[in-house]
């Protein structure tokens, strides 16, 4: 009785042992494979700075991909190819021109952000590869990086005679129904700011709802209805003094709170409209998605930068 | 089964949290403007200063128009100027962009009809208690200051 016990325990043992090696074989035999393609443009930066770049996000954002053997072991391997993939799509060192001209140093600054909030190199990747994490003097160095760059380019900034209001002819309206609208103008300001980043100068206006949310700290998550709206400048060069100007008008940026509509979004819609004749950014309403995937950088604050903080106890 | 494997590294992946981005609103900065509009705003990083000017509609309306810039203005009776001053900060989301901190202080000035040309009231509410020994004479030039600024562009 025991005997038969025991031997019906060893058998289930095989039978799973041997579903588990079987599955793994599969798994393994099927891994998907990561093609190098050629490197077409490469990012160029002084030496110290691309150095840290290919040790620790060009296993990712790039053509040269290097594995290690574990990282092609099944199922880490479908995990490795699909962050490959995925990263891939959003930038590649690699092909660095594909991005256009005017928007690579704001890459630039996105990378150096994620790098900042602890978010690259992906976190569980950082935990088996202890060598691609970016120690605090590695960040250093790329933030005094993108100083200088953004500094060379906004130093003289925009002492052009200031282009006055044209009035435009119909209401401005985004690609996913987001419509431009004057009404901010009577709303509070919850904040303002300057950018040395990219030589802007912002007032935030939020509506009653949102000025309420704040005021209840009841912002995870925004309510529906709030309405935050973000008017942007290019910044004149310092007088004097010192102070920084608004010159020419920029931009505004608009985010509206209806978790329902914008589920895909995190319950933010998101609508921009640039120069004085307001023309609504973005061709599909895709466009959102690369809205928030930044904006998740400001999770912790439902999703919005620009508000009025203190720490959190 | 590749639902299954997101599955096991949703579990593993850890939450990338860093505690200086946990943070509560500090709605207390926000300005009550009283129904007054924006005129402009600027930015010092010397001083470490952010400042938006308010103002009501004749003080918007003459902010904004053309003007010859070697001909210092003088206020026009009806005008209201708010001048307020926080103290800039480095915003704990974004390496790269600086945001107001707390209110410095809260400047108005006043224009209304003399008996020889227009009178001008100046009063500072300075949280930083600091007091400056040229009071008169910077009053002077804190009200050209405000004088001279330009209505930013808006849409
Ligand atoms: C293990 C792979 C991996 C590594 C290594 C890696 N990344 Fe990523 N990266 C991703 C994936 C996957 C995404 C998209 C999903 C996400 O944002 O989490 C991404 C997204 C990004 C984005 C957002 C881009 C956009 O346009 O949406 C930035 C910026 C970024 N990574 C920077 C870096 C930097 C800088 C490094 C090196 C310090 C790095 N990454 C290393 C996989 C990786
Ligand atoms: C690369 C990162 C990034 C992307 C992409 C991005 N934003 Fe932002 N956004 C920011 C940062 C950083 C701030 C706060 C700093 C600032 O600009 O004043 C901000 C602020 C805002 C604000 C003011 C409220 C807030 O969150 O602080 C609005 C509105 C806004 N963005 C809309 C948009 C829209 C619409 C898009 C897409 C067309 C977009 N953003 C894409 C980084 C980004």
């Amino acid at each position: 009785m025991n005997a038969l016990k025991r031997h019906r325990y060893r058998n289930a043992v095989a039978i799973l042992a041997g579903i588990l090696f079987t599955s793994f074989v599969v798994l393994q035999v099927n891994s998907p494979k990561i093609e190098n393609p050629p490197v077409t443009s490469e990012f160029h930066g002084p030496e110290e700075v691309t150095r840290i770049l290919k040790r620790s996000c060009y296993d990712c954002h790039s053509n040269e991909t290097n594995l290690r053997w574990y990282d092609k072991v099944a199922p880490f391997s479908y995990k490795v190819a699909a962050d490959v993939e995925e990263a891939r799509k959003r930038f590649n060192f690699s092909e660095w021109d594909s991005i256009p001209k005017a928007d690579q140093e704001g890459k630039l600054w996105y990378i150096v952000n994620m790098i900042d909030a602890g978010r690259m190199p992906l976190p569980e990747y950082a935990a088996t590869h202890p060598n691609a994490k970016v120690t605090p003097a590695e960040l250093t160095i790329l933030k005094n990086y993108v100083t200088s760059i953004s500094q060379k380019h906004y130093e003289l900034g925009d002492t052009a005679r200031i282009v006055e209001q044209k009035q435009v002819a119909q209401v401005p309206t985004s690609i996913n129904g987001i419509q431009y609208f004057d009404d901010y103008k009577n709303w509070k300001v919850i904040s303002s700011t300057g950018r040395p980043d990219n030589g802007t100068s912002r007032i935030i206006y939020g509506n009653d709802i949102a000025v309420k949310a704040l005021e209840e700290n009841k912002i995870l998550p925004w309510p529906d209805g709030a309405v935050i709206v973000k008017v942007v400048w290019t910044s004149q060069a310092p007088d004097a003094d010192g102070n920084v100007k608004p010159g020419n008008f920029n931009n505004i940026q608009i985010m509206v709170r209806d978790a329902k509509k914008f589920a895909s979004t995190e319950g933010w819609g998101f609508a921009r409209f640039s120069g004085l004749d307001l023309k609504p950014y973005g061709k599909t309403v895709s466009f959102a998605t690369s809205c928030i995937n930044c904006h998740q950088l400001a999770k912790g604050t439902g999703f919005v930068f620009d508000i009025p903080t203190k720490p959190a106890r | 089964m590749k639902s299954l494997i997101a599955l096991i590294f949703a579990t593993i992946a850890l939450d990338a949290c860093h505690d200086s981005r946990k943070l509560a609103p500090n709605p207390e900065t926000i300005f009550d403007d009283h129904g007054l509009h924006v005129i402009t705003s600027f930015h010092n990083d010397r001083t470490r200063t952010i400042a938006v000017l308010y103002g009501n509609d004749d003080a918007l309306a003459n902010a904004g128009k053309e003007r010859d810039a070697h001909t210092p203005r003088v206020g026009t009776p009806g005008e209201v100027f708010k001048l307020v001053t926080w103290d800039l900060k480095q915003n704990p989301l974004w390496f790269g962009s600086n945001i107001n901190g707390n209110v410095q202080s809260v400047e108005t000035v006043t224009v209304s009809a003399g008996e020889s040309g227009p009178a001008i009231d100046y009063a500072k509410d300075d949280s930083s208690q600091k007091k400056d020994e040229n009071a008169v004479l910077s009053n002077a030039e804190r009200i050209s200051f405000i004088f001279a600024q330009r209505a930013s562009v808006f849409p």
